[in-house]
């Protein structure tokens, strides 16, 4: 983890002797305490006020362990392509950027982007220490802009909700959620289908292992499969997309 | 809502739920900002900060990738609500992690959106959701990176990199529809799913970009005020269990 402070040098193209010093590990770290004493204020938070929103302290205790549960597929996807790109930017910058706040597909391409309007390609023979330095700060920076409008815009887009729920909008307001949810991910779906052969077949994989899951757990009363239902509808659409790449069909 | 529960026990506890989260929500995305650009800043500074080649790369960058600062927290917003959009924008992975669990935990204890124990449920299972990431990053990326990194097949990793995505919606999906059946609503949200999709997206490329938030804001609004939704009986509905 220790990098003496000679490797410093902004011409060479050796990223990981800069990309590892210990106070990126330092504050990459920090990310991860913050974030996890927001959960504790979240988690107690929202226990204290459950029995008055009809939720006891049983079920808080269960909500949190479906959640746990249910991201563990998702994490592990999430934690091998973090893995996969620990060459291009050291295991801090990986861990802070493509692990938590940000996604694959927004650093890589912002990484491409920040290295070509410096006249360099991203892990190409041109990209230096340097050219990382500055490719990672702008990059940080146009991640940090996500937070910076989200902190500005939910205290309004609350103080409208309020105003739209008080008196007679309030019951409609109701189904507002829900609606969103599935518009949200009604159009996910469809555009998984519009993505291909491959990404509709295993979206159809995963929706049936799901539903096949589902009806199991209903019928002969396997509660733990409504959380374990997303991480095996997953692994099956994985393994379904390893095939199908295999037999070259996608 | 707030109109017609009579319970003042009830409505001071929901504030105080409100004021807190709202409250250290911010507080700890303003200290997650400050902590996640200090490493990027001293590095920049140790190696020779270069104002103009920052300042032209995070241009390029927002000409890509700046509209999403604006549309993605828009668009989840009406599904998040207030307190759990600091937790998601810290943790990441919105639309294939965070979600799906919260899905899952409501499927799990019955409990529907748009309603406080929908809403509690969601930000519990964020919690837990954040849980088992801040983990599994710590041991298998921080910890092992390095090593797994050698031993990984190609063939794995870049299943996952393009499956990923459609391997999580099709389950999420499914327990979503199965755990709280609303027909009316789904139909509206397939149609407009469709239209944009096939029928705009193609049309006016510029619409990717802009596709959930559309496709959110339109559900909604049909939902809302398309003829034929019974959409009162449904709200009661939801606020009977809000008091249960």
């Amino acid at each position: 983890m220790f990098t003496p402070h000679t490797a410093v040098d902004p011409s060479s193209t050796d990223i990981l002797a800069i990309a590892n010093q210990p106070y990126l590990w330092v504050t990459a770290v920090g990310v991860f305490v913050v974030i996890g004493l927001q959960s504790i204020i979240y988690f107690r938070a929202a226990r204290k006020a459950g029995p008055e929103a009809g939720l006891t302290r049983q079920e808080s205790i269960k909500a949190y362990r479906a959640g746990m549960v249910a991201s563990i597929g998702p994490s592990l996807a999430v934690c091998l392509i973090a893995i996969t790109l620990i060459s291009v930017f050291g295991t801090p910058a990986v861990l802070v950027r493509i692990g938590l706040i940000g996604s694959a597909a927004y650093e890589v391409g912002a990484a491409g982007i920040a290295a070509n309007t410096q006249d360099a390609q991203l892990g190409g023979d041109d990209y230096t220490q340097q050219i990382f330095a500055t490719s990672l700060l702008a990059m940080s920076l146009a991640g940090a802009m996500w937070m910076v409008v989200t902190l500005i815009a939910t205290p309004l887009l609350k103080r409208g909700t309020e105003r739209l729920s008080a008196g007679k909008g309030a019951t409609a307001m109701a189904i507002v959620p829900g609606a969103a949810l599935l518009g949200a991910f009604g159009t996910f779906g469809l555009q998984q289908i519009a993505a291909g052969m491959g990404p509709a077949l295993v979206t159809a994989a995963s929706a049936l292992v799901m539903a096949i899951c589902l009806f199991i757990a209903k019928s002969f009363n396997q509660h733990w499969l409504r959380e374990w239902g997303l991480g095996i509808s997953l692994l099956c659409g994985l393994v379904t997309g390893l095939l199908l790449t295999q037999a070259g069909i996608a | 809502m707030s109109q017609t529960i009579a319970d003042r026990s009830a409505a001071d506890s929901w504030a105080e739920f409100d004021r807190t989260t709202s409250r250290w929500g911010r507080i700890t995305m303003l200290a997650t900002i400050v902590v996640m650009l200090a490493g990027p800043v001293i590095l920049a500074f140790q190696v020779g900060f270069e104002p103009l080649a920052t300042l032209g790369s995070f241009l390029a960058i927002a000409s890509v990738f700046g509209i999403l600062w604006f549309v993605e927290p828009l668009s989840y917003f009406p599904i998040l609500g207030p307190a759990s959009m600091y937790q998601a924008f810290m943790i990441g992975n919105i639309s294939n992690k965070l979600l799906p669990s919260a899905i899952v935990a409501q499927s799990t204890i019955d409990a529907k959106p748009g309603t406080r124990r929908g809403q509690l449920t969601a930000v519990l299972a964020i919690c837990g959701a954040a849980t088992t990431h801040l983990l599994g990053l710590l041991v298998l990326v921080g910890i092992f990176g390095t090593l797994l990194l050698r031993v990984i097949p190609d063939e794995v990793t870049s299943t996952v990199q393009v499956y990923v995505l459609p391997a999580v919606m099709g389950g999420a999906i499914v327990q979503m529809v199965f755990s709280n059946l609303q027909l009316r609503v789904l139909i509206i949200a397939v149609a407009v799913g469709a239209v944009v999709v096939f029928v705009l997206t193609p049309l006016f490329p510029v619409i990717g970009y802009f596709a959930i938030v559309l496709a959110v804001v339109s559900t909604v609004l049909l939902a809302l005020f398309l003829p034929g939704g019974n959409k009162h009986q449904h709200a009661e509905e939801l606020e009977a269990e809000d008091l249960s």
